[in-house]
């Protein structure tokens, strides 16, 4: 084939321009570690890498979740301890009231702290987050969990208008867990409470078949309540482990995903240095080529 | 015949050779110069058997051409400008839908964290405030891609008025040279530098558009579009004009002489098929996918919400307001939103309820219908547009890539034939000083034996 002496030109410049930009998307590689600088360099590996990007998104709120859930059941657990410590006490106090030797005097000191245990409790039953909302009144957290009526007769004063709803938390991809626990149990315990603080309170003999009646029944409903909140707290405890695992599950598949996307997305540096050079070295060739073939012409010689 | 004067033919004609081959080396770098050569005729007379001849002739300039590989040359250059003018275009879209940290993509992700972050407590003002912000930085994700799209469009069509402008300019060229051609050509003067201009014109028109030529038998060329509308024909040319459409898009029509067409938009070919391209297949339909989703989304949001209670037991207000007309503002915060309007809750009485944010939270796993994707999943639809962006563009890069070596191929095959070799005019500069030093020599012998004649006669 007949060459005309511009073709060298041209075939140096079209050279030079593909080589140039091999090595300019070279560069922007190994400068950012990327693999792929833009989709259309690899489309399905930039749709996987996507998706993974969505994943990986959604398994950090998931975890996310599981640590600050994590910390509310903590709460509820605290809470529920301290209300199992205060009635502990006032078992103490009533098993104590119930010993025939206790004098009427003995009896009204015991309805004084009796009373501030109840009180107590009444209070944590009404425990409100930093915004006001109530933490055991199920999903009703606008609503006191435990409402106190004082006209109301005596033994049916407090009630429980919350509800026992469950607030449910994501933590992975169709798992809920409930965040509250609803005290429904105190609403009854505080009234027989009540009612026998009212009457130890009242200058009475323990002895009376009615007192020694009032006391074994407010007993008795402490034993159910702690019964009840002593379950409600191995919940929590359960949850928090349950968790735990799940949490470690997420962070299993999250480091499995950012694999992928580095295997997928990543630059293999070693291959990348290779092509380099292979390059510079093919850049080189051609230009020493043209220096030599630029400087044949028969008019040198003529 | 004498052999002074057949001398003289031949000095003449190496001269002529001399001419054209330094005319050659002049112009081995002008782009489109075809190279020519004399035609050498040895002249015969009717002198007798003992008349070898009268001498040569130059009764021509050969213009090493050939019109295949010129009617090559344009059709790669036209599938070339096509490719190559809607690359950049792919290249930005690419580059803006691609970003991890500016793609609808992670918008959304924000967004469905945020719902998911509010689910540990619904009822926190912090949590919800940090939904409102995550739906505006998705709104924002819209807009910004919403307004590169209308940015591009506008540029597609700066850039069509331009073009056609650009047509214009070498249609009225090329039949301004074709008059001159057809004049020349009567008269039978030298015409090779009219042709290689005309050449070159219509090379820079098959960049822009593609082209159908045709010889005519007067030396003139007819240039037509590929759907066959006339762009010149002889000495006169059409004109394209762009026609503004109601919605915004453009038409272009053509008049030649008193007829108007309006020129279909499916194969163009060059630099306008390319511009039609990107505006048909890639930005309208997705501008299209992008309201679709847009729209979804703040149907859904707000449906959900509306049927919810807030955080004072009032229904729940709407989140989103979806303005598909707007190129700013497709997707934005509904006005007077508010953390605690958020309606996350199924019942009035029970704030601390979330079954509508619980719903909400599910939105990426619940299908939305794009128009060019069909029924997708709302967390991958912008991936897999994504993944559709990228495939087209991939797709350009290898035909811009096919048509870059097809049109390099071209120009060679072109050269081989009516490029300059400087070599080869070193050898016919030496080979022309020859023949006219050799003919020097014949005038000077005969110029001898005319004296020894005359001292004869003398």
């Amino acid at each position: 084939m007949r060459i005309a002496s511009s073709q060298y030109t041209a075939t140096m410049n079209s050279a030079l321009q593909s080589t140039s930009e091999k090595v300019e998307h070279l560069t922007a590689q190994m400068a950012n570690g990327l693999r792929l600088q833009r989709p259309s360099d690899d489309p399905l590996a930039s749709v996987r890498l996507s998706r993974l990007a969505r994943a990986d998104a959604i398994v950090s709120q998931y975890r996310d979740n599981i640590a600050a859930l994590k910390s509310r059941l903590q709460t509820n657990e605290s809470y529920l301890g301290g209300m199992s410590n205060d009635m502990q006490q006032a078992r103490d106090l009533l098993v104590w009231a119930a010993d025939g030797a206790n004098s009427p005097a003995d009896l009204a000191s015991m309805a004084t702290s009796l009373k501030s245990l109840q009180d107590s409790l009444f209070y944590t039953c009404n425990s409100k987050d930093q915004e006001g909302r109530y933490l055991f009144s199920g999903t009703a957290s606008a609503t006191p969990t435990i409402t106190y009526d004082p006209t109301a007769a005596p033994g049916a004063r407090y009630t429980f208008t919350g509800n026992t709803a469950t607030q449910d938390v994501v933590v992975g991809s169709g798992i809920r867990q409930a965040a509250n626990v609803s005290l429904d149990e105190m609403a009854t315990l505080l009234n027989q409470v009540e009612v026998a603080a009212t009457t130890l309170a009242s200058g009475v003999n323990v002895n009376t078949p009615a007192v020694h009646a009032v006391v074994a029944g407010a007993l008795d409903a402490i034993d159910v309540a702690m019964n009840s909140v002593g379950s409600k707290i191995a919940g929590q405890g359960g949850a928090q482990n349950i968790l735990s695992t799940l949490d470690a599950n997420h962070a299993n598949v999250d480091e499995a995903d950012q694999q992928a996307a580095i295997d997928i997305g990543q630059l293999d540096y070693g291959d990348a240095a290779t092509q380099l050079n292979s390059y510079t070295v093919a850049l080189q060739a051609t230009q020493k080529a043209y220096a030599k073939v630029s400087q044949l012409s028969l008019f040198n010689v003529l | 015949m004498s052999l002074i004067h057949i001398a003289l033919t031949g000095t003449q004609a190496a001269q002529a050779g001399l001419n054209a081959t330094s005319q050659n080396i002049a112009n081995v770098a002008t782009p489109g110069y075809t190279r020519q050569s004399p035609l050498f005729v040895s002249v015969q007379t009717a002198g007798g058997a003992r008349s070898a001849a009268a001498g040569v002739a130059v009764p021509a300039l050969i213009r090493f051409s050939d019109a295949y590989q010129s009617q090559q040359l344009w059709r790669a250059g036209s599938d070339l400008g096509q490719h190559a003018s809607s690359q950049p275009y792919l290249t930005q879209l690419e580059q803006v839908m691609g970003d991890d940290t500016s793609s609808i993509s992670d918008g959304l992700d924000g967004f469905l964290r945020a719902l998911n972050a509010a689910t540990v407590e619904p009822t926190s003002t912090p949590l919800r405030q940090q939904v409102l912000t995550a739906a505006n930085a998705l709104g924002q994700r819209f807009n910004a891609l919403s307004e590169v799209l209308a940015n591009q469009l506008t540029s597609i069509h700066q850039q069509r008025a331009a073009t056609v402008e650009q047509v214009n300019a070498l249609a009225s060229d090329v039949a301004i040279l074709n008059s001159r051609i057809a004049a020349a050509q009567a008269v039978g003067a030298q015409d090779s530098s009219l042709l290689d201009a005309r050449d070159r014109k219509i090379d820079a028109l098959a960049d822009l558009v593609g082209l159908q030529v045709v010889d005519q038998p007067d030396g003139t060329r007819d240039v037509s579009m590929r759907s066959g509308q006339p762009l010149v024909i002889g000495a006169v040319p059409a004109k394209l004009a762009i026609q503004v459409n109601p919605n915004g898009s453009q038409t272009v029509n053509l008049a030649f002489a008193r007829e108007s067409f309006v020129v279909p938009s499916i194969g163009l070919g060059g630099q306008l098929g390319g511009l039609e391209d990107t505006e048909d297949a890639v930005i309208v339909p997705l501008r299209q996918d992008l309201a679709d989703i847009a729209g979804h989304i703040a149907t859904q949001v707000n449906g959900l919400l509306a049927s919810g209670f807030d955080l004072n037991g009032a229904p729940g207000g709407a989140l989103f307001a979806f303005n598909p007309g707007s190129t700013t503002g497709m997707l934005t915060l509904a006005p007077g939103v508010t953390a605690t309007g958020l309606g996350f809750s199924s019942n009035a009485t029970d704030p601390g309820n979330s079954d509508r944010l619980l719903a909400l939270v599910d939105m990426g796993n619940q299908p939305v219908t794009v128009s060019s994707l069909g029924t997708v999943l709302l967390g991958d639809a912008d991936t897999q547009l994504l993944g559709k962006l990228g495939t087209a563009s991939q797709q350009n890069q290898a035909a811009q890539a096919t048509a870059q070596t097809v049109r390099d191929q071209a120009e060679e095959n072109w050269k081989s034939t009516s490029g300059v070799n400087s070599d080869e005019e070193a050898v016919n500069l030496v080979q022309y000083q020859q023949m006219y030093q050799a003919n020097m020599k014949v005038i000077s012998v005969a110029n001898t034996l005319f004296d020894a004649t005359l001292q004869m006669v003398g």
